[in-house]
C-alpha cells in the first residue's frame, strides 16, 4: 500500500517537474503572440460571447433590455422582411457566381499568352479590384442615372434601346448591382485563374497537339478538367463574398426600390442601426454565420467530388 | 471544326508558333492574334473607361451631370472642383483619418504578424495547437456576421466613435500570422542554433537573424493590409457615427447619393482612387503574389 503511494506520489512529482520545466520553456514566447491574443479577445472572441447573449434579449443598447429568450428566433420565422432579404440575397448569388466565374476564366485564357502588352491589359483589369467600392459607387450612381443621356442609357440608346431606369427600378436594380460587382471582381478572380492556368505543365498541350487536337478540343479536354480545383477554390470564395454584399447595395441603393436589393447583411444593419433592434440584428448574425458555413462546406465536399478522377 | 495541323516536332509549344509551320496554320494564328487584341481592347476600355471619365469629369468646371458625349479633356481644365472639395467639405478630414487609420494599421499588423508567425513557427508553448486551431477558425469567421455584436462589446467599453476602434481589430492579422509563419519554417533553423550559440536571446534571433529575411513576405502583407484597410466599408461605418471620425472611404459613401455637383463627386473619389491606384503602380508585384499566396493554397 505504502509503495503504491510513494510510485504514485513520485510520479505526480515528475509530472509536476516535467510541466514546470514546459513551462519555463514556453514563457519567452507568450510575449510573442500577446497582442494577437489581445486583439483576438476583444473583437472577436468578446463579440461572439455577445452575440450570444445579446440574440436572447430584445436590446437598442440604451434603455430598454428585455430576455425574450428565444423569442428572435420566432420573430426570425415571422418576418417577411428577413424573408426577402434572404431571397434577394441568393438571387445575387445566383446571378453573380456564375457570370463571374465564366467572365473571368474568360479573360484569363485571353490574357494568358506571351503577346506584347499583355502585362498592361492584365494589371489594367485588376484595377476596379484595388479601388474601394465608395468610389466605384460614387461613378456608377452616375453612370446608371435613369437620364437619357447618362452614360449607360447614351450606350444602350446607340443600340436602339430605349432609357432604362437601372437603380431606381424593382427589377432592375439588383441585375444592375450584379453588373457593377462583376466589373469590379473580375480582375481579382482572373489573376486566380492565371495562378491556375500558369500551373498546367505545358507537355500536356504538347501531346494533345500531337494527337491532332483542336484548339477548342485543348481547352475543353486539357484545361478545364486540370483547372478543377482552381474553379472549386472560386466557386466557394465568390459565393461566401456575395452573400455577404454590403457596400454597393448601402451606397447605391439604400436597399430599395421596395426592399428589391435588400439583403442579409444590410437587414442585419438596418434592424441593428436604423431601428435599435441589436438583440434580433445578434440573430440574423448567427443565422448569417451558420449559412456561410454550411455552404462552405457543402461547397467544398461537393466541388471536390470527382477530383481524383484526374 | 477543322483539326489543326499537328506541328512539326521540335517548335514551340502552342502558341509561339516557328516559321517552319505551313502557312494555313499562320494565318490561323494571326487572326487568332487580332481577335485576341480585339476582345482585350474592348475588356480594356469597359475597365478603364469609367476611370478616365472620373478624371476629366474632376477637372471641369461647373459640371453638374455627366451627360454623353463626354469630353475627354476638359476646356478648361480647372482645378474648382478639388479647391471646393477641400474648402467645404470634410474630405481633408477625411483623408487624414483614412491615411493615419491605415498607416497605424498596417504598420501594427505586420509587426504583430511578424512576432506571433515567429511563435507559431520556432515556438513549443503551451497552449500553442489550441491557440492556432481558434486563429484558424477566426480565419473562417464571416466578418459581416461579426460587426454588429463587435459594436456592442466596443459601446459597452464606451470605445465607438474613437482611433482605436477603427484601428484595433487591424492591428493583429490571422492570415499575416499564418504567412509569416510559413516564411519563418523556409528559413533553415540552422540560423536559430548558430544565433543561439552566439548568446542571442529569442528577441534578438527574431529582430536581428530572422526578419531582415522577411523582407518581400513584409511588403506583400503590408501592402495587402494597407488596401484592405482603406477600402474597408462595414466595420469602418458601423463604429464611427460622428463625422469628423469618418475615413474617406465611409465619407465618400455616405455621401455619394446626395446628388449634388458631379465634378465634386469625381473630385472626391479621384481622392479616394489614387492613394491606392498608386500603391498598386508601384507594388504590383507583391499584390499579385500576396493574391497567389492567400488564393491557389487556401
Amino acid at each position: 500500500m505504502e509503495a503504491i503511494w510513494e510510485i504514485l506520489t513520485l510520479r505526480q512529482a515528475s509530472v509536476r517537474k516535467r510541466f514546470r520545466k514546459r513551462l519555463k520553456g514556453s514563457l519567452p514566447w507568450y510575449p510573442f503572440i500577446f497582442v494577437n491574443i489581445v486583439v483576438f479577445l476583444v473583437f472577436n472572441f468578446a463579440p461572439w460571447l455577445s452575440m450570444i447573449e445579446t440574440s436572447l434579449h430584445e436590446t437598442d443598447l440604451l434603455s430598454t433590455k428585455k430576455f425574450v429568450g428565444l423569442g428572435n428566433l420566432e420573430r426570425m420565422v415571422q418576418d417577411q422582411h428577413l424573408h426577402r432579404a434572404i431571397l434577394n440575397t441568393f438571387q445575387f448569388v445566383f446571378m453573380y457566381v456564375p457570370v463571374l466565374v465564366a467572365i473571368s476564366l474568360f479573360v484569363a485564357i485571353l490574357v494568358n499568352r506571351p503577346l506584347v502588352g499583355m502585362k498592361f491589359f492584365r494589371a489594367l483589369y485588376f484595377l476596379p479590384n484595388v479601388t474601394s467600392i465608395a468610389v466605384l459607387s460614387l461613378i456608377f450612381w452616375r453612370f446608371f442615372s435613369p437620364r437619357p443621356e447618362a452614360p449607360i442609357n447614351y450606350l444602350l440608346g446607340l443600340l436602339g434601346i430605349p432609357p432604362q431606369k437601372f437603380l431606381v427600378d424593382v427589377n432592375q436594380a439588383m441585375p444592375s448591382i450584379v453588373a457593377i460587382s462583376l466589373w469590379e471582381a473580375f480582375g481579382y478572380y482572373m489573376v486566380i485563374w492565371l495562378a491556375g492556368l500558369q500551373g498546367i505543365p505545358s507537355e500536356l498541350y504538347d501531346a494533345a497537339l500531337v494527337d491532332g487536337a483542336a484548339s477548342w478540343k485543348l481547352h475543353r479536354y486539357v484545361t478545364l478538367p486540370l483547372l478543377r480545383p482552381t474553379a472549386a477554390f472560386i466557386i466557394v470564395v465568390s459565393t461566401i463574398n456575395a452573400l455577404q454584399v454590403f457596400g454597393s447595395i448601402f451606397i447605391l441603393t439604400g436597399g430599395g426600390p421596395v426592399y428589391a436589393t435588400t439583403t442579409i447583411v444590410y437587414h442585419i444593419y438596418q434592424q441593428a442601426f436604423n431601428f435599435g433592434r441589436i438583440g434580433y440584428a445578434s440573430s440574423i448574425s448567427i443565422f448569417l454565420f451558420f449559412l456561410v458555413l454550411i455552404i462552405t462546406l457543402f461547397q467544398s465536399r461537393y466541388l471536390r467530388f470527382g477530383e481524383e478522377v484526374y | 471544326m477543322a483539326v489543326a495541323e499537328p506541328t512539326t516536332s521540335g517548335s514551340k509549344p502552342i502558341f509561339g508558333r516557328t516559321a517552319r509551320v505551313k502557312p494555313k496554320v499562320r494565318i490561323r494564328a494571326l487572326i487568332l492574334h487580332v481577335v485576341t487584341y480585339v476582345l482585350m481592347l474592348l475588356v480594356g476600355i469597359t475597365t478603364a473607361g469609367p476611370f478616365v471619365i472620373m478624371l476629366s469629369v474632376s477637372f471641369t468646371q461647373d459640371i453638374r451631370f455627366i451627360i454623353f458625349p463626354v469630353r475627354l479633356i476638359p476646356d478648361p481644365i480647372t482645378l474648382e472642383n478639388f479647391q471646393t472639395l477641400f474648402s467645404k467639405t470634410m474630405a481633408l478630414r477625411w483623408l487624414f483619418n483614412s491615411f493615419y487609420v491605415a498607416t497605424v494599421s498596417t504598420l501594427g499588423g505586420v509587426i504583430t504578424s511578424t512576432m506571433a508567425g515567429y511563435a507559431f513557427a520556432r515556438g513549443d508553448f503551451i497552449g500553442r495547437r489550441v491557440i492556432f486551431i481558434l486563429f484558424l477558425g477566426i480565419l473562417m469567421m464571416p466578418e459581416s456576421a461579426l460587426v454588429v455584436p463587435q459594436f456592442v462589446v466596443l459601446s459597452r467599453l464606451g470605445l465607438v466613435n474613437t482611433y482605436t476602434a477603427l484601428i484595433g481589430p487591424w492591428f493583429a492579422s490571422i492570415f499575416g500570422t499564418f504567412l509569416m509563419r510559413q516564411q519563418y519554417l523556409s528559413i533553415p533553423r540552422d540560423y536559430d542554433s548558430a544565433a543561439t550559440i552566439d548568446g542571442a536571446n529569442l528577441w534578438q534571433i527574431y529582430w536581428l537573424v530572422l526578419l531582415p529575411q522577411l523582407r518581400p513576405a513584409m511588403a506583400t502583407l503590408a501592402v495587402l493590409r494597407f488596401m484592405g484597410n482603406w477600402n474597408a466599408f462595414l466595420y469602418p461605418m458601423i463604429v464611427t457615427s460622428k463625422a469628423n471620425l469618418r475615413t474617406l472611404t465611409v465619407g465618400l459613401g455616405t455621401v455619394a447619393r446626395s446628388g449634388g455637383d458631379a465634378g465634386l463627386d469625381m473630385a472626391g473619389a479621384v481622392i479616394g482612387f489614387l492613394p491606392t491606384f498608386l500603391i498598386f503602380i508601384f507594388m504590383q508585384k507583391y499584390i499579385i503574389r500576396g493574391i497567389s499566396l492567400s488564393g491557389v493554397k487556401a
